[in-house]
């Protein structure tokens, strides 16, 4: 009898707080981005004020209102169709109810995070000769006070005022005629706008770029493939540095008490020929630690000497403050493309260790520094030679996640191999430049994908989800002990953080190429993700 | 208003055959134009023939005005077309249709004239601003919008401003010197939905006032004065109201008319062009 007056106590009173709820009025969206909220952004989980959620890019959510006991109770809240028929690798980001999403080819719309109504679009406006080379993609935008930041496909990076869609100023960052172009989510340094550069294919240089915020104008670039007055150019053969590749085409992370901008770099020019640019190729395929006033690269990590199988390192550094062999440290977590997974020092760029994470057959290890001891009769040839990992790599952009709370690192992993091959080929300006291509021996369906939970402390795999047939989706940790993911066959899934248990999925339809992320308004968690066309909410049931 | 601009395609006409003979294209049969980015069918005629040609193959989705429609997805071709900034990139569209998108390619065997007369015909459609001369002094104009007209109080132009009337920074894209000209001294004759101002009595009997950003069936958003944003669904709120006259004061009062034209002549200069 208790029990039963219990229960009706608190479902009165629910229904007095839904009464409550539906009777109070209306409060405005938002409030300036500061800088001291972008630090300690994870102080303020109904947010998601970067691409990653937070400058260490853990994309864990402090959110737990979703959890293991009711991940069943979610329930489809609401979703918006991006217009122009693409393929979305948008994060969103939320800003005290407001959602900003990137829209294939280069636009973004406000919209009420609860209902997913528009407050406004911003359309840019591109030429018609683009040179890109994979696909019309946009993944996200940064925001710093009531502006936000967007990359551009013709290489250009536009501030747009958070409020209107009005632009606020347009800055070219490289000529997209000669190859360049931009697809990813910048981030802010302090009062600057930190952005990379895409082109791998193009035979450009990479660079990483700071902005002024407030003006557009340049503050620094940093040369990711080493050149005069850089001893580090020695690693190109001739001028090979010139036209050497390594973009920077996804969003870095940023450590405020180092003051140290993290950024992977892509694979160095051509792909697939590196007989035309003999020497490591610095800094190519590697882990770069800038000085957040300067750009200065205060240490490098090369995880791929002298690539020849396009193993860009463009994965999204994750910071975590981890016990690594009995001593806390601050470590960079890291599961490249090439197969193998890091636990790095951040402050120092010192290799604690390396194991591999996913099939491949190209190196007998790494040695004491991290350097793969590569075995002989890998690199590509006229005939083709088999090696895995594939060109997709053991992994690729998509976002990995780490839980401080399970203390595990988690990606999504593929087992693949390809036949590599090497072609002849000239440089030309704005044409692609790769020297080379891959062929497929197997169906897809043959190979083996899974997402993977490892121990950063010894890089042992503690468990695996296994995914038919593979996945090219970002992952989310939560609070609720939670992950999310999703598939390229159109799955979105919930999964035991602890142990990979299956706990919820539901199909989309279309292939989850983005990675989720959370919020919450009015104390209601919500969980967000893109699949095909179209982004989609959950929310639990009412 | 509209004006048919032959005396400017023939001047382009010309530059084209200057152009073509530089290039030693005049010596290729006229079905190699598919290669090339000037339109040779250009004359009044031909842009006659392409308006006829467009009421039966494209107005359907595109309007009779070709204006576009909601229904459809179409887009205005009166204005700036996104998707091409040259005569070939439009050729390329009717050509090869936009993938993804309800435009579809004309038949395969549409002779390249008959495309290259619609793409004169699109190009009718928009004013040529080589063919205007206006009296105002575009640089007076742009002092008065910082200073006497305070403009800028209300509009953004290049990033800077306010945000309670619509961004000017390409205005001369959109709007000709006479629709300039009437949105100062009779701003309520023709105001877009985007810029009315509703007014919302919440529950409690509070009222937001602002200026109307979306509205559908069932939820409106708004821009209040100090561009906060609000969010409303409507079986939440007591009532609502529209009020379909623009915020903006008519300056006929406040400016002379040389005034006005001064800043007639600077906005109409806001183009990408320029």
């Amino acid at each position: 009898m208790k029990r039963l007056l219990t229960l009706l106590l608190i479902s009165l009173a629910t229904v007095a707080l839904a009464q409550d709820l539906n009777d109070a009025p209306v409060t405005p969206a938002f409030s300036p981005v500061t800088w001291d909220r972008l630090v300690n952004a994870s102080d303020e989980p109904e947010n998601w004020l970067t691409y990653s959620g937070t400058q260490n890019s853990q994309r864990y959510t402090r959110l737990d209102q979703v959890d293991i006991s009711n991940v069943t109770d979610l329930e489809l809240k609401w979703s918006y169709q991006i217009p122009v028929i693409d393929r979305a690798e948008t994060t969103p980001l939320v800003v005290d109810g407001i959602m900003f999403i990137t829209e294939s080819p280069s636009n973004v719309v406000a919209v009420d995070a609860v209902t997913g109504r528009q407050y406004w679009r911003y359309d840019y406006e591109l030429p018609e000769d683009l040179r890109i080379c994979c696909g019309r993609n946009n993944r996200g935008v940064a925001i710093l006070g009531e502006t936000l930041y967007m990359s551009t496909l013709d290489a250009h990076l536009v501030a747009i005022d958070a409020r209107t869609g009005n632009l606020r100023w347009d800055t070219e960052v490289a000529d997209y005629a000669k190859g360049y172009s931009k697809t990813a989510a910048p981030i802010i340094v302090k009062d600057m706008v930190v952005t990379g550069i895409a082109g791998g294919e193009f035979g450009i240089r990479g660079f990483i770029d700071a902005y002024d915020a407030a003006t557009g104008e340049r503050r620094w670039r940093t040369y990711t493939v080493a050149g005069p007055g850089d001893p580090n150019v020695s690693s190109w053969a001739d001028d090979s540095w010139k036209i050497g590749g390594a973009p920077t085409w996804i969003t870095g992370s940023y450590d405020a008490d180092l003051n140290l901008v993290y950024w992977g770099t892509g694979n160095p020019a051509p792909d697939y020929n590196g007989d035309v640019r003999l020497g490591d190729n610095l800094y190519s395929d590697s882990a770069l630690a800038l000085n957040g006033d300067t750009g200065e690269i205060e240490w490098h990590f090369q995880f791929t000497p002298h690539d020849e199988h396009d193993w860009d390192a463009i994965q999204i550094p994750i910071l975590a403050d981890i016990q690594f062999q009995g001593r806390q440290r601050k470590v960079m977590l890291w599961a490249n493309r090439n197969a193998f997974f890091y636990t790095i020092d951040r402050a120092t760029g010192e290799f604690l260790l390396g194991t591999p994470f996913a099939k491949q057959t190209w190196a007998s290890g790494l040695d004491s520094k991290g350097r793969p001891i590569v075995l002989p009769g890998v690199s590509p040839t006229y005939e083709g030679v088999l090696v895995s990992p594939s060109i997709g790599g053991g992994t690729n952009w998509y976002s990995p996640a780490y839980s401080p709370k399970t203390e595990l690192f988690y990606v999504n992993s593929y087992d693949g191999e390809h036949k590599y091959i090497k072609r002849d080929e000239e440089y030309e300006e704005g044409q692609r430049f790769t020297g080379g291509g891959f062929e497929s021996v197997q169906p897809i369906d043959n190979y083996y994908s899974a997402i993977r939970a490892i121990d950063p402390g010894n890089g042992e795999i503690k468990w695996e989800f296994p995914i038919q047939p593979r996945s090219s989706a970002g992952i989310m940790a939560t609070s609720g002990g939670l992950l999310f993911s999703g598939s390229v066959d159109g799955y979105f899934y919930a999964l035991d953080a602890n142990n990979g248990r299956e706990l919820w999925h539901i199909s989309l339809g279309a292939r989850v190429h983005s990675a989720p992320m959370s919020f919450a308004v009015d104390g209601k968690q919500f969980i967000s993700v893109a699949a095909g066309n179209v982004v989609y909410t959950f929310g639990l049931k009412e | 208003m509209r004006q048919t601009y032959l005396f400017y395609w023939k001047a382009n006409l010309l530059t084209g055959i200057l152009l073509a003979l530089g290039l030693g294209l005049l010596n290729q049969p006229a079905v190699a134009q598919e290669h090339e980015e000037i339109n040779l069918y250009n004359t009044a005629v031909d842009v006659r023939v392409g308006g006829r040609y467009f009421q039966r193959q494209c107005s359907r989705c595109h309007g009779a005005d070709a204006k576009g429609t909601d229904e459809t997805g179409a887009p205005d071709l009166t204005g700036t077309i996104s998707r091409a900034s040259t005569d070939f990139g439009i050729y390329n569209i009717i050509r090869k249709g936009i993938q993804g998108t309800a435009m579809l390619p004309v038949p395969a065997d549409t002779p390249d004239p008959k495309v290259w007369q619609l793409v004169a015909y699109i190009n009718s459609l928009r004013i040529n601003p080589a063919n205007i001369d206006l009296t105002g002094s575009p640089d007076a104009g742009q002092s008065l919008f910082t200073s006497k007209g305070s403009c800028s109080d209300c509009h953004m132009i290049g990033g800077t401003g306010g945000r309670r009337g619509p961004d000017l920074s390409l205005v001369g894209q959109r709007l000709d010197p006479d629709e300039l000209k009437i949105a100062m001294t009779n701003p309520d004759e023709l105001v877009d939905p985007r810029w009315w101002t509703m007014r919302i009595t919440q529950k409690n009997g509070s009222v937001v006032e602002g200026l109307r950003m979306e509205e559908d069936t069932f939820s409106l958003r708004v821009i209040d004065e100090n561009a906060d944003l609000w969010s409303f669904r409507k079986n939440e709120i007591q009532s609502y109201e529209r009020v379909e006259t623009s915020t903006m004061p008519s300056y006929t009062q406040t400016l002379t008319e040389g005034e006005i034209d001064d800043l007639v002549a600077y906005l109409f200069s806001l183009r990408k062009d320029n």
